[in-house]
């Protein structure tokens, strides 16, 4: 056996108490394809950043090429050797293919011609038909692709990740593109390839590892998996089994009226010609991997996503088409999207925890005098910090000093304020600690059975179907299957979402 | 939790608004002191006068600030728009109709640029120096003929008390001003649009999803500070019996930005209060009258004017930093 290029032995990553990885321990072989599958936050990306220096273990250490390293950049780790293409490329977008190959290593001086030589002769080398003269920002994302590939291979990279290089390409840019990652693997170079797309790793991978709420489940040869045992390996989890008390068998609150459904929903390549319903007194738990274009579908309904994306299909709010341009008549109409990403669109930083919950009030233009009335606001506060058990010294504080649970408590009081008649909750326990997912986890079962439509899109699985009567899976842009609570499970949902 | 609330007071002891107060106190004690005659009641009416068109023009500019926006245009739209009403009622137009119209046109430019600014969506110190050149360029082609300096005709009558008139001994300039200050102050802190602004300038997206209708809300400021340069212009205009309309190449409107920002309102949107211009407003008062009196030279006063402006914009960053970034990182 040849030593590995790079090892990790036993590290472990924290992030503000919770474990990213935990112990983990991990080879990559000269010249090997390696493959890193696991749900959404199961640690693969952590992992490899680790690797490429973008984060250094909490314990454990890095071996690259049989020494141990402490890489303190990205920039560090590629002089060194090991380059990692990421989802988002790292490209400047206003300088052309050659300029960028020549980032970090731009003479004092450059003459353009030479430059441009230089960059075609390279591009030629590996095969690679792109334009070194072409601006990256005209650029498909296929080509983008080649040019970090090229510039990753520029530095003389042994050790090339790519983190979810495939989820933007075409079927033909795909097949260019394993076409030179086997080029790479015969020169020498070792891959590591994060992906959801199971039969693509099953195809070009030697080895395959399998990694799972920031655990190691199992690492093997390929020839050891077929899909439904790296399905079972990336779901299995014993730990979470009992948190969420699954396992009792739970049975579906009866569906009410239908309030919600959509035919035929496009837009762009996120959402694509997707059907589905959504009823009253349930909780519909949307499950969809990155990428499947849960949470466009769900912006188009409450109008957050402009009309101009809008490409056909149709809404229906209890049996009435509707089609919303911006959130304020979906919010009027009572169709409230609680975001997931609260930071950037969830609360206002500078203000306090009742004036972001009085926000709602006025926005859905619900409070009861013409004027601010700060006796109405106080009032409010108190009752929806109560209510929803949001733990500060008063609500003066201003929000941003709060922990994710009670700043996504805040943003949910703001929310429940407008009234919903549909309430639409994208992944409703991000960055939000454990106490806290319980309790919002109790709001959302309430709601349900205070009569509310909830839909609830989440990434988590034990969360889906903890909460949910009805599971959507959603898929490349559409809603591919549906299951009822009782004939649900974590590897039938899974077995549907991956493609 | 507890040290949350330290960190708050501790920025509280630290705020600019604070400085900016206890230096203008500090000024005005010593000018109080070693300058003969400052401290006379006619001079300091005479201080306030000087700084009540400054002040209500930074009350429009607040406004527009706490959206997140700057109106640069609001100069050329103060002066275009009086001068052309001067010249309508010159040319025999009567007050009223003419003061109409000259308020609707600085309605209207105001109106474009929030229209720019919100549905165009061209950034604000574009969209209003792109306007602010069209407003003096058209207004000085098509609307006002003859010199630059156009004169109050006799006819402008009660108007003209407007800029040099008293009540109960105050001039009226004064009186103008603490009312704009009181209705920007009842607008922001108990009118729904007025909590939209501020919303708004924290954070658009958020506020969009909240149900806030954004863009008419913008416009409505951009509106709010044209009125507010109608209102500076018929002061200015009384006061000295003609508008000069080469105003619009000083340095005033950076004036303007100078007291709002010194005051404490931050450009980075939604914080700010009236009373952070009336610091902002009363130390540039203090500052320029005491300069007069010491008969410093106006070069060197606006040398000093602009280290000032300096000072408090560092001051801005560094008590209110804004990291753009921070939100969209969080991939584990």
């Amino acid at each position: 056996m040849t030593t590995p290029v790079v090892e990790l032995r036993d590290v472990t990553k924290e992030f503000h108490g919770n474990f990213a990885i935990r112990n983990v321990t991990f080879a990559l072989h000269p010249g090997e394809i390696h493959s890193l599958l696991g749900e959404n936050g199961a640690g693969k990306s952590t992992l490899t950043k680790m690797i490429a220096g973008v984060h250094a273990p909490t314990s454990g250490t890095v071996v690259y090429l049989g020494k141990e390293v402490h890489f303190a950049s990205p920039q560090e780790a590629l002089e060194a050797g090991v380059a990692m293409v990421f989802q988002e490329t790292s490209l400047v977008p206003s300088l052309t293919v050659a300029q960028n190959l020549e980032l970090g290593n731009e003479k004092p001086l450059n003459r353009l011609r030479g430059l441009y030589i230089s960059a075609q002769q390279f591009l030629q080398s590996l095969s690679f038909d792109v334009d070194p003269t072409a601006l990256v920002s005209t650029l498909g994302a296929a080509k983008k692709q080649m040019v970090e590939i090229a510039r990753a291979v520029r530095h003389n990279a042994r050790v090339i990740i790519f983190d979810e290089p495939t989820a933007t390409l075409t079927p033909e840019e795909k097949y260019h593109f394993f076409e030179l990652v086997n080029r790479l693997k015969a020169k020498g170079v070792s891959i590591i390839f994060i992906s959801h797309a199971l039969e693509e790793a099953l195809q070009v991978s030697d080895r395959i590892t399998i990694l799972r709420d920031g655990e190691l489940v199992v690492t093997d040869e390929v020839s050891a998996f077929d899909r439904d045992s790296i399905v079972r390996h990336m779901v299995g989890r014993t730990l979470s089994h009992a948190i969420h008390g699954e396992g009792t068998p739970r049975r579906a609150r009866k569906a009410g009226t239908r309030v919600l459904s959509a035919q035929n929903l496009s837009m762009g390549s996120m959402v694509r010609n997707t059907s589905f319903s959504v009823f009253a007194g349930q909780v519909t738990g949307v499950f969809g991997l990155i990428g499947s274009g849960r949470t466009e579908t769900f912006k188009i309904i409450a109008g957050v996503l402009k009309r101009d994306f809008f490409h056909g299909g149709e809404v229906r709010l209890n049996g009435k088409p509707v089609r919303y341009r911006v959130p304020r008549p979906a919010v009027r109409d009572g169709i409230i999207y609680v975001t997931e990403d609260r930071k950037l669109e969830g609360f206002f930083e500078t203000k306090s925890i009742a004036q972001n919950i009085y926000s709602g009030l006025i926005g859905a233009d619900l409070n009861k005098h013409a004027v601010v009335r700060y006796s109405e606001m106080a009032e409010l506060a108190k009752t929806w910090t109560e209510k929803l058990n949001v733990k500060a010294i008063d609500t003066d504080s201003k929000v941003i000093e709060l922990s994710g649970g009670n700043q996504q408590k805040v943003v949910l009081a703001k929310a429940l304020v407008q009234k919903p008649k549909l309430i639409i909750l994208d992944e409703p326990t991000r960055g939000v600690d454990v106490g806290a997912i319980a309790e919002i986890h109790a709001v959302i079962n309430d709601l349900a059975e205070s009569g509310l439509p909830v839909v609830m899109i989440s990434s988590y699985l034990p969360e889906i179907l903890s909460l949910s009567d009805r599971i959507l899976v959603s898929r490349l842009g559409r809603v591919v299957e549906e299951f009822s609570i009782e004939e649900a499970s974590e590897e039938k949902i899974m077995y549907a979402a991956v493609h | 939790m507890k040290q949350s609330t330290k960190r708050t007071m501790s920025i509280g002891a630290l705020s600019q608004e604070k400085i900016v107060f206890a230096i203008t106190v500090a000024m005005f004690l010593i000018f109080a002191v070693f300058l003969n005659g400052f401290l006379g009641a006619n001079n300091l009416l005479a201080l306030l006068r000087s700084v009540s068109v400054l002040g209500i023009l930074g009350l429009g500019m607040l406004i527009v600030v706490l959206g997140r926006g700057i109106d640069l245009s609001m100069v050329a739209n103060m002066a275009i728009s009086v001068a052309w009403t001067i010249q309508l009622v010159g040319n025999g137009m009567g007050l009223g109709p003419a003061l109409a119209i000259g308020f609707a046109f600085a309605l209207t430019m105001s109106l474009i640029c929030g229209l720019l600014v919100a549905y165009a969506e061209i950034s604000a110190i574009f969209a209003t120096l792109a306007m602010s050149s069209f407003i003096y360029g058209f207004g000085r082609a098509n609307l006002i003929t003859g010199t630059d300096v156009v004169y109050l005709p006799a006819s402008f009558g009660w108007a003209s008390q407007i800029g040099q008139g008293r009540l109960a001994g105050i001039p009226i300039p004064i009186l103008l001003a603490v009312i704009l200050a009181v209705l920007v102050y009842l607008f922001l802190k108990l009118s729904k649009h007025g909590w939209n602004t501020y919303n708004i300038g924290d954070n658009a997206t958020a506020a969009r999803i909240t149900g806030i209708s954004v863009r008419p809300t913008i416009v409505l400021q951009y509106m709010l500070s044209g009125t507010a340069a109608f209102v500076a212009g018929l002061i200015t205009a009384t006061a000295v019996q003609s508008m000069n309309t080469r105003i619009v190449n000083s340095n005033m409107i950076y004036d303007v930005i100078l007291i709002v920002v010194l005051g404490g309102v931050s450009l980075s949107g939604g914080r700010g209060t009236v009373r952070n211009v009336i610091v902002g407003t009363l130390l540039i008062g203090v500052l320029v009258n005491g300069m007069t009196i010491m008969d410093i030279q106006y070069t060197i006063q606006n040398v000093i004017k602009s280290i000032i402006l300096l000072m408090a914009v560092i001051a801005d960053s560094v008590l209110n930093p804004r990291d753009e970034q921070t939100g969209q990182q969080g991939d584990i």
